[in-house]
């Protein structure tokens, strides 16, 4: 109990000293969750503008789309409050931050994680995709009973859980490559882009990808699938639309795992 | 506290060392020689390519979390704060992470923040500190929770003349309380004032380690003795002197003292005349690094 209540002081420092630093400069907050914001809203436009001109993409409508996206950047405002130190993790290693975490006495994820949150990209990410839950909810139809508003809450967590697994399998990937950059543009961010569009549309190998190798299908596909019942839905088991929650508790822990198991290759900044 | 056993890593070549609690070591050697490597052993933040390393009985790598306790490091490349937030900010997530009630905090902070003059900065960002600022406060970090074990890669960098003297005041005070202290410096004059022992590397490969009169006697024997004549020129024959020069009344003695010693000199110099002043120089261990360095050249020389 005293070890749970000293954890928790723990993060309350830490949150606070996030808080303070991030907002020293309150109108540059502002305006740079602004930026975010705005900058990640641009190719919401283009894609809702372009969809007006058609009447369905292999039949999900505008609104049905913007709530696929809504799902993506609901997950990203809520991950990147807990995992901007693993995001981060290359910048962190290079520069002898990890060796200062290492020689504290307190758990090594614990402290990466929450060390430090990209305030501004939660508030971006979030913000849009909080409005585009708004804008798009209530014209999809969905009739929001108990159980479905217990089912998104879960899509929600384990689609937080399925991009931490991948951040953390990425930053895992640094102990032993010191820069991976270019494999998180690949892996998640090239990924993140298809994962705007209704999975069904895409050619098999990219299907496979997005559903087998970097799951983002399960991250908003699915949970739409489970909500709107759509008919391209008929390509997959039944089974994957209740799958994201588990998936992403067993990825994150798989992850954690090739964590532990790489630490001790970890060759300390400077050598 | 610390041992080593027949330990290589990188340049480090069959390291065996060991260091008992409430010791103080000095790590010497020129740059490139293992000093930083062996400290990062030390506190687990490499793992030995052969041989063990124990902190505490323990096996640093795989105990890292719990041997931050007890242990403070400062290394060249791992910063102990953060940037963006403030002086104060660092220091009280160090009292969460070390687990400090309050009072002893305070206690600590109070009287390591005005001996090293940093009070003034605590409301500063850490980005903002000079590099001078920036080093006493990382002091100030790595003696707040009172480690047992203390490691320092070049901590006088930095700082000035009193900041140096407050260090050497504090490290002595805390040896005396039983801490051990493993340093590194370029500044060997502060290694010798603080360090009980010496370890000398040299390209990886330890040269000496023990007490620095030892280290003195074995790689730079040679003393000086200037003596400023009011009678005679003695005779010096029966002496073992090495080199002695003449420049008007005063006349210039080196020798090895493992083979006389300067009483000794001195008795057989009065027997024939009289002497007004006396200076004896003892060679330091600046002296020992540079008669390493030659003897270094020279083998390269030969091969």
């Amino acid at each position: 109990m005293e070890n749970c209540m000293d954890v928790m002081h723990l993060i309350g420092v830490y949150t606070k000293t996030i808080m303070k630093s991030w907002f020293q400069y309150k109108v540059d907050a502002v305006l740079r969750s602004l930026a975010v914001f705005l900058r990640e809203s641009t190719g919401i436009i283009v894609v809702y503008f372009t969809l007006l001109k058609f009447d369905t993409l292999n039949g999900w409508n505008v609104y049905e789309m913007l709530f696929l996206f809504s799902l993506l950047f609901v997950t990203y405002g809520i991950l990147i409050l807990f995992f901007t130190g693993l995001r981060d993790f290359g910048h962190t290693v290079r520069s002898g931050g990890f060796d200062r975490f290492i020689l504290r006495p307190r758990g090594l994820l614990f402290q990466i994680i929450f060390v430090n949150a990209d305030w501004f990209a939660a508030i971006g990410h979030g913000g849009l995709g909080i409005t585009l839950f708004l804008v798009s909810a209530a014209k999809v139809g969905i009739v929001w009973s108990f159980d479905k508003v217990v089912y998104y809450l879960l899509a929600i967590f384990g689609g937080v859980l399925i991009q931490g697994a991948v951040f953390l399998f990425l930053a895992t990937l640094n102990i032993y490559l010191l820069e991976t950059g270019s494999l998180k543009e690949l892996f998640y961010w090239n990924a993140r882009k298809f994962a705007g569009y209704p999975v069904s549309i895409f050619h098999r190998a990219i299907q496979i990808g997005m559903i087998y190798i970097v799951p983002f299908a399960f991250v908003n596909y699915f949970p739409a699938q489970f909500l709107l019942r759509k008919e391209d839905m008929a390509a997959y088991p039944e089974l994957f639309l209740y799958l994201t929650p588990v998936l992403g508790i067993v990825l994150y822990l798989l992850a954690y795992l090739f964590w532990r198991y790489s630490l001790k290759f970890y060759k300390s900044s400077g050598n | 506290m610390l041992d080593l056993e027949l330990v290589s890593k990188f340049i480090l070549s069959n390291i065996t060392v060991h260091i008992p609690k409430g010791i103080s070591v000095g790590l010497i050697g020129a740059s490139g020689a293992g000093k930083t490597t062996f400290l990062k052993l030390a506190c687990g933040l490499l793992s030995p390519e052969r041989g063990n390393v124990y902190t505490f009985g323990k096996n640093p790598v795989e105990n890292r979390s719990l041997l931050g306790k007890k242990m403070g490091c400062l290394l060249e490349k791992a910063p102990l704060f953060h940037g963006e937030r403030s002086v104060l900010d660092n220091f009280r997530e160090l009292q969460m992470v070390h687990r400090m009630p309050e009072t002893e905090f305070l206690k600590e902070y109070r009287r390591l923040a005005e001996c090293f003059d940093i009070g003034k900065q605590e409301r500063e960002l850490v980005k903002n500190l000079s590099f001078g600022q920036r080093r006493r406060a990382e002091l100030v970090a790595v003696l707040l929770h009172r480690p047992e074990l203390l490691l320092l890669d070049e901590p006088t960098t930095g700082l000035d003349e009193t900041a140096k003297t407050v260090l050497r005041e504090i490290l002595q005070e805390r040896i005396q309380d039983g801490m051990t202290v493993v340093m590194t410096s370029h500044e060997l004059q502060e290694v010798s004032r603080i360090c009980q022992r010496i370890m000398v590397l040299k390209q990886g490969t330890q040269m000496y380690y023990g007490e620095e009169a030892a280290l003195l006697r074995q790689y730079a024997p040679m003393d000086c003795m200037r003596l400023k004549l009011s009678g005679r020129l003695p005779d010096l024959e029966d002496l073992p002197v090495k080199q002695y020069t003449l420049s008007g009344e005063e006349l210039k003695l080196r020798y090895n003292s493992n083979h006389v010693t300067a009483a000794e000199i001195l008795e057989h110099v009065l027997r024939q005349t009289s002497v007004q002043e006396i200076t004896i120089k003892k060679p330091d261990l600046a002296e020992v690094i540079r008669n390493l360095e030659l003897q270094e050249k020279w083998e390269d020389r030969q091969s």
